[in-house]
């Protein structure tokens, strides 16, 4: 079974949920996630609220496919609180640049253990759920699989963790500039603007230009004689897809469960292994 | 004469996708007749060059094409042109011997090309290097290929190294004509593939500005106007063409594809890019459709933003970013690594981040000068990335001021081991302890102590080095670093459970693996005491990385003279020697007699001019003086046009050595008078083709020594001569070239065999051990081991050596003696016949008149036939000994990179040598003579003395060339026939020993042995002794020769001929 989850702190969300519910509601949370049962998925400013299409059950009298509202809400971190953890969290590298390339830092829980906070939701009492469903428990399979696509959300964008907890990622950011790696940072984590390039081919297209004036033994043989001394012989990378692995794994536009990073190194080898001979 | 020319043309259209293909085309030097007005009439066409690419390139085997004829079309090249006809290439004119033009213009021509497949490219273009870039063959390879040979040879570290990401193309679609139509596609995304390197950017710059235009000169379709490709832009098109055509070549599995399944990677995937370019078909897995959607401009959105960091990272960086790793002092789990900053355009300015992050304001504003602006935000975003690849760094990140990080001792030997590697390949800098690096790092090995206890007897018992050949013996121990280590220690090393141990006070790495099989060695080879012999000694030392030596001090001794030669000390001046032997020619003489009393054969490969034949005669005489014992004569074997000045020579310095010329008809040919004949000599002097001829007389005796002169001549090791030598019986061999043999393996190992036979092993193995990766792969190791094995056997000084230049004169006079052809001879006889009937007959001025004559015709038969019969006779050097020594010196000469003047007082043999070395021995040829204008002469001086230009050979007739220019750059001056006056010789030898004249001058004058010439030469000898000119510059005084003097100044000394 895939998991919902690819990340570590992903799976830690998922973790808390696995303490409060039954593993029956659980497994048919996960199938009302991926079968898209779930529909106005919307995240506002602290809390979480979707609809899920539930199923007909004559027994409980519903005839008609039925539509619950469902909300999920986590207890936030008061401000004066918050200022605390992000001062600490301005002081280490590490955090800030793991946060840079959209990665929640593995020890993140030290800056908030201090203040006996957590960042990742840690026991029952920090999820308030609700949902419509006549399920006697709560969190019912409705809510399950709603908190299973705010997992996988938070694959992509550790900063709503922040969110959930109270705290919008522009105040965050406001709150770490006071700091001073925040302030040498910050302009990293602004969205930069992304400017849509035009090309006008396929490969780099090969200009052209007026025959000028030239000397007819350059024209022949360039501007120097190249000898063996000009080859360098090159050995295969020690590393595979070193180039890419400066970035963080998942990227955006990496819709998957897997790793990107191991996909490009299976096909790096692969590009190498099967065109040694004609190189 | 064909040169092989090519170049990548991209296709003639103006669609999105714009592919092109590399090709081929081959120029002669023949015209061929062409039916079209714009075929480019020197070009092979379709027919003569499939044949000529299965023949001399053998395509086939590289390239899939079924049927060669099948990539054949015409291309279009826009060429210098003139007269309506397309000029040769720059390097057909080298070999045709033309001059490049001063005006042309530029016009297209039709040329059959030869589409190479594009995955096919780099072996092509290695093949084709590797086979005729260092031929003497008739064909050769024009720069432009050359060019991509190494372009292509620098391009492959892109896909080596992973220097490419998945990539997306927008591109807008323009507005259909219907403007009703609302819902057109305003774009489409194309999945494809970019390089991304800094590395790349600077090869694509430095390679454009080295690009030949003949590269951009071509197009698929004739073009209205003369235009050429940008080169940059051409390189570029060419490269991402050749990423793709790799990326395509690789096929993915079904399990693959599965684990892509729609992300844009599979879009990426080698099926995907081709249906993709193909437009027609849709794609596997999004499809066409799909890349025109809302959904995919997300999808290239986020894509850029990826794409965008990564490529900051290589952009605006003043500094590279290091890591420094320092060992444990005391404590062993003590290491650590410093975060240090390195400039990049001057990398003595580092800064380490620990002090860095202590400065106060105005010295940070100081560094920020130096490492750039943003430069704490570009300090975290390097750690961040490092840290990914090396996650360790993220320890160091728990501060707002990252200075290092600590290791233990594991830790430090995983970095050393691998994760600095990783980060290098990251384009981040490593810094580590000396001892690590490859001259600092302390090996573990077999150590073998050899010992001369058996020379020293044989020494002893007054036996000297004789007999040297299995007499040392040695044993095996155990090292490290040099130092001898106990089976104990040995044995606690490799059980240490680290592999990285601090030993005697120093850190070393312990391949425990190989320790153990060291250890086995040892324990299986130590109690035995076997011997071997100098060779297979000197052979084991070659490979450094298995073995070291610990040799008893005579060894040490004999070792060290071996591997450095300048610690030979020099002998005295053989007393019997008639001259005074040079220091550098003492050294030579004293290395080849301490080769020998180790029954080793070496080769002298001084450069010409040198003394290569002095040092030999030195050294017949060194060793008479010597020894007491009876020596047995020495074989001396030398090209033909050479035995008189052997002969001469050994007269000059040694006339007590007895030498017997074994040539011409008279010869002896019946072994057993020739046995005993040979008993008599010192020395027995012959030809090469001699020694194949009478190879059973030479084989029935038993020499001393034989020694090749020109030992090149025996680089084919299947030719019968090679075989007939390689029989002869002797107690040493020694073989004298003056060509660099270095640098042509399989002579090398020619030479090798005759000397020291078995060495190099055989010709097969020596080929794949040495010649191919060398030649073919640049490896870098064997050249290193080959270097190593064959350095004690070869001498080479070079003129240009300091040393040399101290022993030497600035100018080096040599007179070069030849004896003369049958040819020559049968010619000279009846001329002189003839005059001397004639002289008797005539009196006044018809007597001045037939004097002068006859010595003209005479000096014309001592330099070649064809010039006195002047019957357009072939100019070939089998008729002239003159000739053909002067081209064996010509070759070693340009072989070597100098450059030669050459002098003749006969305009025709002026023109008549030109000719012949342009297109006989393919070299670039200058010609002064009375009748070429000013104009030409200074242009051809001009271009002669340009120190871009190749060597090459001026020659100037004496009377035009012998004053008022200036010719530096060559450094050999030849007087191929003599004028009666020496000042008018040096006057033009002085061309090139004038004020600018770096080098030494080595002067060669020729001399006809037996004639006129001779006798020229003796009474210049003579005259300058008592005054530097006394004679007038013209020859009417020998008219004042009474009859009987006259003839015998030109009467011919039978002698002196042999054939």
């Amino acid at each position: 079974m895939a998991k919902f989850s690819k990340t570590w702190w992903g799976e830690k969300f998922i973790n808390a949920l696995e303490q409060i519910i039954d593993s029956g509601r659980l497994s048919r949370g996960r199938t009302y996630a991926r079968t898209g049962r779930i529909l106005n998925f919307h995240l506002s400013e602290d809390k979480i609220t979707a609809k899920v299409r539930g199923k007909k059950n004559p027994y409980f009298g519903v005839y008609k496919e039925p539509k619950y509202n469902t909300s999920i809400k986590i207890k936030p971190i008061l401000q004066k609180e918050w200022k605390t953890v992000i001062k600490l969290i301005g002081t280490k590298a590490g955090f800030v640049s793991k946060l840079l390339i959209n990665e929640m830092p593995e020890n993140i829980e030290n800056a908030f253990s201090e203040l006996n906070l957590h960042l990742l939701p840690h026991s029952s009492k920090d999820l308030i759920t609700k949902c419509s469903c006549p399920d006697y428990a709560n969190p019912c399979k409705h809510i399950a699989g709603v908190y299973y696509l705010v997992a996988s959300e938070l694959d992509h964008d550790p900063f709503l963790m922040f969110k959930l907890r109270g705290l919008a990622k522009q105040d965050l950011l406001k709150e770490l500039g006071k700091t001073s790696l925040g302030k040498i940072l910050l302009p990293e984590f602004a969205d930069k603007k992304i400017c849509i390039e035009n090309t006008e081919s396929y490969y780099t297209k090969p200009q052209t230009e007026k025959v000028g004036t030239v000397n007819f033994k350059k024209f022949w043989t360039g501007s120097k004689q190249l000898s063996k001394q000009h080859i360098k012989p090159v050995s295969e990378t020690a590393i595979n897809a070193v180039l890419i692995k400066k970035q963080g794994d998942y990227p955006l536009f990496w819709d998957k469960d897997s790793s990107f990073i191991e996909a490009m190194e299976d096909f790096y080898q692969r590009v190498r292994d099967k065109n040694r001979k004609f190189l | 004469m064909h040169i092989i020319h090519g170049t990548w043309i991209p296709q003639p259209i103006e669609e999105y996708l714009q592919e092109g293909a590399f090709y081929l085309w081959v120029e002669t030097d023949k015209t061929v007749g062409r039916t079209k007005k714009r075929e480019h009439s020197r070009s092979l066409a379709k027919d003569r060059l499939a044949q000529f690419l299965s023949d001399e390139i053998g395509v086939k085997q590289v390239d899939s094409f079924k049927k060669i004829d099948a990539g054949i079309s015409a291309k279009y090249f826009i060429l210098p042109s003139a007269h309506n006809q397309p000029l040769k290439s720059y390097e057909l004119m080298q070999f045709t011997g033309d001059d490049p033009p001063e005006t042309f213009e530029f016009k297209a021509w039709e040329v059959s090309c030869y589409q190479v497949q594009a995955l096919a490219v780099f072996n092509l273009l290695k093949n084709i290097y590797f086979l005729f870039s260092n031929s003497r063959s008739n064909t050769l390879l024009g720069s432009d290929l050359a060019f991509w040979y190494h372009y292509t040879q620098s391009f492959k570290e892109i896909i080596l190294k992973d220097r490419y990401i998945p990539s997306l193309r927008y591109q807008k679609l323009p507005c259909p004509k219907d403007k009703r139509r609302k819902n057109y596609d305003k774009f489409r995304i194309h999945p494809t593939w970019e390089i991304i390197s800094d590395k790349y950017e600077a090869k694509i710059k430095a390679y454009a500005s080295w690009m030949p235009q003949i590269c951009v000169s071509g197009t698929q379709k004739p073009m209205g106007q003369n235009i050429f490709f940008d080169r940059s832009s051409l390189l570029q098109h060419f490269s991402e063409n050749m990423l793709l055509a790799i990326i395509q070549n690789t096929q993915i599995t079904k399990k693959y594809e599965k684990q892509i399944e729609g992300t844009f990677l599979s879009d990426c995937m080698p099926d995907s890019i081709s249906s993709m370019q193909d437009y027609s078909k849709s794609a596997k897995s999004n499809g066409d459709s799909y890349w025109k959607t809302e959904n995919a401009l997300e999808v290239y959105k986020n894509w850029r933003q990826w794409s965008e960091k990564l490529r900051e990272h290589y952009t605006s960086t003043v500094f590279a970013f290091c890591f420094k790793l320092k060992a444990a002092e005391s404590e062993k789990d003590n290491w650590k690594i410093y975060f240090q900053l390195q400039a990049k355009n001057d990398p003595s300015l580092k800064i380490d981040l620990a002090d860095y992050w202590h400065m106060d304001k105005t010295a940070k504003t100081r560094v920020k000068k130096v490492f750039g602006k943003d430069l704490e935000k570009k300090i975290l975003l390097h750690l961040g990335q490092a840290a990914k690849i090396y996650p360790k760094i993220w320890e160091g990140l728990e501060t707002d001021k990252p200075t290092g990080i600590c290791l233990n001792l594991e830790e430090a030997f995983d970095f050393l081991k691998e994760s600095s590697w990783i980060l290098q390949e990251s384009d981040f800098k490593v810094i580590v302890p000396a001892w690590w690096t490859p001259e600092g790092r302390r090996k573990a090995k077999i150590r073998l102590k050899t010992s001369s206890e058996n020379l020293k007897k044989a020494t002893a018992a007054g036996k000297n080095y004789f007999g040297l050949e299995s007499i040392l013996k040695y044993s095996y121990e155990l090292s490290i670093g040099g130092e001898v280590v106990s089976e104990k220690e040995w044995n606690d090393l490799v059980n240490a459970k680290s592999q990285l141990v601090k030993f005697r006070g120093q850190w070393i790495e312990l391949d425990q693996k190989k320790m153990n099989q060291m250890l086995e060695f040892w324990q299986n080879n130590a109690n035995e005491k076997p011997e071997i012999n100098v060779l297979e000694l000197i052979k084991l030392s070659a490979d450094e990385d298995k073995f070291e030596f610990d040799h008893d001090d005579v060894l040490k001794e004999m070792m060290a003279k071996l591997c450095d030669k300048s610690k030979f000390e020099v002998i005295p001046n053989p007393d019997k020697l008639n001259g005074k032997l040079r220091e550098y020619q003492k050294k030579g003489v004293s290395w080849l007699s301490y080769l020998e009393s180790l029954k080793l054969n070496g080769c002298l490969a001084d450069d010409m001019g040198l003394g290569k034949t002095i040092q030999v005669i030195a050294l017949l005489i060194y060793e008479r003086e010597k020894k007491e014992a009876v020596l047995l004569p020495t074989l001396i074997i030398v090209p033909t046009s050479v035995i008189g000045n052997w002969n001469r020579e050994i007269n000059k310095f040694a006339p007590h050595l007895s030498r017997l010329i074994h040539h011409g008809s008279n010869r002896c040919k019946i072994v057993k008078e020739f046995k005993e004949k040979v008993q008599k000599y010192n020395t027995v002097i012959t030809s090469y083709a001699l020694a194949r001829r009478d190879a059973k007389l030479f084989q029935s005796c038993e020499w001393e020594r034989i020694v090749l002169d020109e030992a090149q001549n025996i680089k084919n090791p299947k030719a019968a001569q090679t075989k007939a030598i390689l029989k002869i019986k002797s107690k040493y061999r020694l073989a004298l070239t003056g060509t660099p043999v270095e640098n042509r393996l399989m002579d090398l190992w020619s030479i090798f065999n005759f000397l020291n036979s078995g060495y190099l092993e055989t010709q097969a193995k020596f080929r794949k051990a040495f010649e191919l990766p060398i030649q073919k792969e640049n490896n870098a190791f064997k050249t290193k081991i080959l270097k190593n094995l064959v350095e004690p056997f070869i001498l080479r000084r070079m003129k240009t050596d300091k040393n040399i230049i101290k022993d030497l004169p600035d100018k080096v006079e040599q007179k070069v003696y030849c004896t003369l052809s049958k040819e020559q001879a049968s010619l000279y006889e009846s001329v002189v016949k003839d005059i001397l009937e004639q002289i008797e007959e005539t009196d006044g001025i018809q007597r001045k008149g037939l004097i002068l004559s006859s010595l003209t015709k005479l000096k014309q038969i001592c330099n070649h036939p064809s010039q006195f019969l002047q019957d357009n006779s072939e100019f070939t050097k089998q008729r002239s000994h003159k000739l053909s020594r002067l081209t064996e010196m010509i070759e070693e000469a340009i072989e070597s990179g100098e450059s030669l003047l050459i002098f003749t007082q006969f305009k025709e043999s002026a023109i008549e040598l030109e000719q012949f070395i342009k297109n006989e021995l393919n070299y670039n040829t200058y010609l002064i003579h009375g009748s070429i204008s000013r104009k030409k002469r200074e242009q051809m001086i001009q271009k002669f003395q340009d120190p871009e230009t190749e060597p090459s050979v001026f020659i100037l007739s004496l009377k035009a060339g012998g004053v008022g220019i200036t010719l530096t750059k060559a450094n050999h001056v030849f007087h191929f026939d003599r004028w009666w006056n020496p000042a008018v010789e040096d006057q033009a030898t002085d061309r090139a020993f004038r004020i600018g004249q770096k080098k030494n001058v080595f002067v060669h004058k020729f001399v006809s042995m037996g004639t006129l010439e001779e006798r020229i030469d003796q009474m210049i000898e003579e005259k300058k002794k008592i005054s530097g000119a006394i004679m007038g510059s013209g020859e009417s005084w020998l008219t004042e020769l009474d009859n009987e003097s006259f003839k015998e100044l030109i009467a011919l000394n039978k002698e002196a001929v042999w054939e």
